[in-house]
């Protein structure tokens, strides 16, 4: 007996498409939210702290290379004070067990719709990331805020100050559920390492919606490079199918935000020109780079720069740094206890899911979840972990100094 | 063959994962949550312009995927489809729309008295097609926030009642019990005419 909703359900209203570019908007939106960091949410440190973003450095017995902005190159061949066997022609070789730390300085936009007001700003971060090499154990990120940059002509949104703080965030490895979504040392070296190969990869890695298919293996481009490690012949193969993935154009001499100079591929998405940033012989990546080249499509005067980034340096370590704050956990596949190689012999401490190390102010943080957005069962705001650090060694953004013991 | 290897690796794995599985992913890779709004943002969007009209719904759309990525972690992983949760999640940001739903639900109840008689056809077909039937909108007002919420999940977004159970949280039985009384109340507000057979006689 549902006539009555039968009549309902006949007698829906007649829905209008979704209009292109709202959805494009949304998704672009979400994407940014993604790209922010695994629910980093605006711990609560007051600017001064976080100006000093109290980061515990402690590569402990690890070879760490030191990539820092004074150098005119991400070449890897820099060696730190102790260095092992796993630098030698300048490309690092990290073995099973150990993990690939790198460290980079963001900045992109964030937008915030509010009952139909758009708020926007470029907000920047501060991020190291601790990355199994072999996705055998889990993996840390530090996200630190840094003070945010008002969108181009526009004021800096109240909202904008709750970017600070830093925040520890365990990164769970499931390279099983990943599969061609890993982007781990070892899984990136079994990439092909001829152009054409990999440009078929590209392909058939994110297959895009619709005519999004240029687009996605663009996206999938800066996917594999960003915040990661592998080997030249799998870099230079990935470089040079980058250049044949329509729509995608090679420029000389682009900056990276630490100012390095690198040749950049780039593509135009929604009014912007999003350029990958390379050293011209490593082909390491530098940083990233939006420029607006569609003042109507991106909302912003041509010219303007909406994202960039730089990668500091990237490192080999042979165990996640030892840091003070909370560690959000990250539940997300099995915990692989035990995984965690230590080749230094000594006991490890990897962080597991909820461990709090030195845990202050676990203040509930305004989430930017709407309350009523939150039921009762499968709805609601994580809670956000505060990591309310006290600072004890200081570092530059710009200029990160790796730290070796051991 | 290292390369064939891989590319045959890949080839399996893609696109054909279900939601649950790519929401899993998600939390390593959060950008692959983008591929869950591809396929189901469309489908929301549509609901929250049934509900709310054309304008809202783009703003609750962007929301609704906003806020699934940000509780995701949460995602029951038993359940394959998303669609369900998604729903759920609509259902509430839709709630925070709830005065403007009243007052488009009024007013579509009383455009069809007031239309003109000469009301050009077209244009009255267009006006109709993206808009509620007054008296449906009329039986719309006689139920409770929750009722309506329940009627259109299950009418316009063709939930099963399992599907709505997951939806709003509550026990397949309560969606039963309260499909129940709510149709008792719509057919009153109704009253038993059909509204197909009445619309069209007064315009």
């Amino acid at each position: 007996m549902d006539d009555e909703i039968r009549t309902f359900a006949d007698g829906r209203p007649a829905a209008p498409p979704y209009p292109e570019e709202a959805r494009a908007k949304a998704r672009e939106r979400l994407l940014r939210e993604a790209r922010e960091g695994r629910g980093f949410r605006f711990p609560k440190l007051g600017w001064q702290a976080a100006a000093a973003f109290g980061v515990t450095v402690a590569l402990v017995g690890g070879v760490a290379v030191a990539l820092s902005a004074q150098q005119p190159k991400l070449g890897v061949a820099t060696s730190a004070a102790t260095q092992s066997a796993a630098v030698s022609d300048g490309e690092l070789r990290p073995r099973p067990g150990q993990f690939i730390m790198v460290a980079s300085d963001t900045m992109y936009g964030s937008f915030t719709q509010t009952s139909g007001k758009m708020s926007r700003y470029l907000y920047r971060t501060h991020r190291e990331i601790w990355q199994s090499a072999d996705a055998s154990a889990d993996g840390l990120l530090l996200i630190a805020g840094l003070k945010p940059k008002p969108w181009p002509g526009e004021p800096l949104p109240e909202e904008s100050r709750k970017w600070k703080g830093e925040s520890w965030m365990q990164l769970a490895s499931c390279p099983d559920r990943l599969a061609a979504f890993r982007t781990d040392y070892a899984y990136l070296s079994t990439l092909p390492d001829d152009p054409a190969a990999m440009r078929a990869l590209l392909g058939k890695r994110q297959p895009g919606e619709k005519g999004e298919a240029d687009r996605a293996a663009f996206t999938g481009v800066g996917d594999l490079f960003r915040e990661t490690y592998m080997p030249k012949a799998q870099r230079d193969a990935l470089f040079e199918a980058a250049k044949e993935i329509p729509g995608v154009q090679v420029a000389e001499g682009v900056e990276d935000s630490a100012g390095r100079q690198g040749v950049a591929l780039g593509r135009e998405s929604q009014g912007t020109l999003e350029q990958l940033i390379f050293d011209r012989d490593t082909h390491m990546l530098l940083g990233e780079r939006h420029t607006v080249v569609d003042a109507k499509a991106a909302g912003a005067p041509v010219g303007s720069v909406l994202a960039l980034t730089a990668q500091l340096k990237v490192s080999v370590v042979d165990r996640l740094p030892e840091h003070a704050g909370k560690v959000e956990g990250d539940s997300s596949c099995v915990p692989q206890p035990g995984a965690t190689a230590d080749s230094t012999g000594q006991p490890s401490a990897p962080p597991t899911a909820e461990v709090t190390v030195t845990a202050t102010a676990p203040a509930p943080v305004e989430t930017t979840v709407p309350p009523a957005a939150e039921p009762s069962n499968s709805v609601g705001a994580e809670p956000t972990d505060s990591a309310n650090a006290e600072p004890t060694v200081t570092i530059e953004p710009s200029a990160p100094v790796p730290t070796k013991t051991g | 063959m290292r390369e064939d290897r891989h590319v045959v690796g890949v080839q399996e794995k893609p696109e054909t994962l279900d939601d649950s599985a790519l929401i899993a992913q998600s939390e390593i890779d959060p950008e692959r949550f983008a591929v869950l709004f591809d396929r189901h943002a469309d489908e929301i969007h549509r609901y929250a312009a049934r509900r709310l009209g054309p304008e809202p719904a783009e703003d609750v759309t962007g929301e609704v995927f906003l806020v699934a990525f940000r509780v995701r972690a949460r995602y029951d992983r038993t359940w394959p489809d998303a669609r369900p949760w998604l729903y759920g999640i609509a259902t509430k940001v839709v709630a925070q729309h709830r005065r403007a739903e009243r007052r488009r639900i009024n007013a579509m109840s009383k455009v069809s008295a007031e239309r003109p008689g000469s009301f050009d056809d077209r244009s009255a077909d267009r006006v109709t097609a993206e808009q509620l039937q007054p008296r449906l909108a009329r039986a719309l007002t006689s139920l409770s926030a929750a009722e309506r919420d329940l009627l259109l999940l299950v009418a316009w977004a063709d939930l099963t009642y399992e599907d709505a159970a997951l939806a709003l949280g509550v026990p397949v039985g309560t969606i039963r019990s309260r499909l129940h009384r709510l149709r008792v109340k719509v057919r009153r507000a109704l009253g038993g005419i059909d509204p197909f057979a009445e619309e069209p006689q007064h315009g």
